[in-house]
């Protein structure tokens, strides 16, 4: 786990909750980790999409699977950011849509890297 | 123990997955609501179930009503996972039926612990449907033999009475009576009476087909009714019924014990529209003949106009 410790420093992701979130188990966590690879940039794209779309009802259903992917892996200021575009997506605040999505793209920007790394870490 | 998980995350559903299976769980898992209602809806399905409240075509409280629903069907103990923590949201969410809720993310030992509060009530649902079902059979079955008590066996009859009535079918009504049982009694004492009581009983189940009725009328008197008797066989039915019992001697304590049974038998098709008790009466007055004509022998009663009391091809005893 030496190279997963590392990146702590700079990391987005709470590693002590995460590994006690999988009970330490190295290959569940590399599992969880691909899940988020393979189906976070499509989760993101859609958001983006719904965003420019206006589709506030889309928006905040996909902002909540986010939320639940990031909560799930401890990306814990991610998640928040992913809960605060749900809100407003509910609230129908629709102008403040664009803004809070800038928020969330930059607390997720760099995180499938991050990820990568902790999965290195983590093969057994 | 089997569990339910839905949700539409499969990273949700994979954690749970495998939180639940070190945990000792039989794991199913679902990625929507409507798969969830039918996973549960299965004969031998799930009891506990873990349903995430947002999901695509039918959300958590969605399948808790759904479920509920069902009345008929054991309970399932239901916690709606959710991010949500408004107090409307819960109350929501409780009033749609489920048991129990968590928040997400949800912290393994928290989750396993209301799992653990959901088994035990279960359990306890398991043990008052068990102690109701005794409660209902002893309420329907004669204590000592297990057949239907004299008051389910006469509802039958007369629920079958206007079942073949209705169908233009015809129910072979047949009452027997020991031959001699008192003797039994007098001679080898109750317990023994009661050993032969018993096997006669079970005797006259493995004569009949599963979806006829056997009750025990009085002390030593059978009542069977024979659901969708073609009339052309009931006295061969009968006669089965007859050689059953006499086949070969009871064993008891007292030894090996040679019974006979005396058989009256009407059919309802030849009766018309009449009460349950007057046809009774009238297979008594058959079992009464058989009596007289030596025992051991099956009479049938027909009304007047159709010839009364026409003895079978061999009376007497094997």
């Amino acid at each position: 786990m030496n190279k997963a410790n590392r990146s702590t420093e700079s990391a987005s992701v709470n590693l002590s909750e995460l590994l006690a979130r999988v009970d330490h188990d190295r290959a569940l966590l590399c599992e969880l980790l691909s899940i988020f690879k393979r189906e976070f940039p499509d989760q993101l794209a859609s958001l983006q999409k719904a965003v420019a779309g206006n589709d506030a009802a889309q928006a905040a259903r996909i902002s909540h699977m986010l939320k639940g992917m990031l909560a799930n892996l401890a990306v814990t200021k991610a998640a928040d950011s992913a809960s605060r575009l749900e809100r407003l997506a509910r609230a129908g605040e629709i102008a403040s849509l664009g803004d809070a999505l800038a928020g969330f793209e930059k607390e997720v920007q760099g995180l499938l890297p991050e990820m990568e790394s902790y999965m290195a870490g983590a093969r057994p | 123990m089997k569990i339910l998980i839905a949700d539409d995350d499969a990273q949700s559903r994979r954690l749970l997955e495998q939180t639940l299976e070190r945990a000792g769980y039989e794991v199913t898992a679902v990625v929507d609501g409507r798969h969830a209602v039918e996973s549960l809806s299965q004969p031998d399905a799930p009891r506990l179930a873990l349903l995430d409240w947002m999901m695509p075509e039918l959300d958590g409280p969605g399948v808790c009503r759904a479920i509920r629903k069902h009345r008929e069907q054991s309970y399932v103990y239901m916690i709606l996972l959710t991010s949500k923590e408004s107090k409307e949201d819960i109350v929501e969410g409780l009033e749609s039926g489920a048991d129990d809720y968590l928040v997400k993310p949800f912290d393994a030992e928290e989750l396993k612990a209301r799992l653990r509060t959901g088994e035990r009530i279960l359990h306890l649902e398991n043990r008052l449907v068990e102690a109701r079902e005794h409660m209902r059979f002893k309420a329907t079955h004669d204590p000592l033999t297990s057949l239907w008590n004299r008051g389910v066996i006469m509802d039958l009859m007369g629920r079958e009475l206007v079942r073949s009535q209705r169908e233009h079918g015809c129910t072979a009504v047949i009452l027997g009576d020991l031959d001699h049982f008192k003797n039994v009694n007098d001679t080898h004492g109750h317990l023994v009476g009661d050993q032969v009581l018993r096997e006669v009983a079970r005797r006259l189940l493995l004569s009949v087909r599963s979806y006829d009725f056997v009750g025990r009328y009085g002390g030593e008197e059978f009542l069977t009714l024979l659901n969708n008797c073609p009339p052309a066989s009931a006295l061969v039915r009968a006669e089965e019924i007859r050689k059953a019992i006499c086949a070969r001697p009871i064993q008891t304590d007292a030894g090996p014990l040679g019974v006979t049974i005396s058989l009256g038998v009407l059919l309802s098709s030849d009766w018309g529209h009449r009460p349950a008790d007057e046809l009774l009466r009238e297979a008594d007055a058959a079992l009464y003949a058989a009596k007289t004509a030596g025992r051991n022998c099956v009479m049938q009663t027909k009304p007047e106009e159709l010839r009364q009391r026409v003895p079978t091809p061999q009376p007497a005893g094997e």
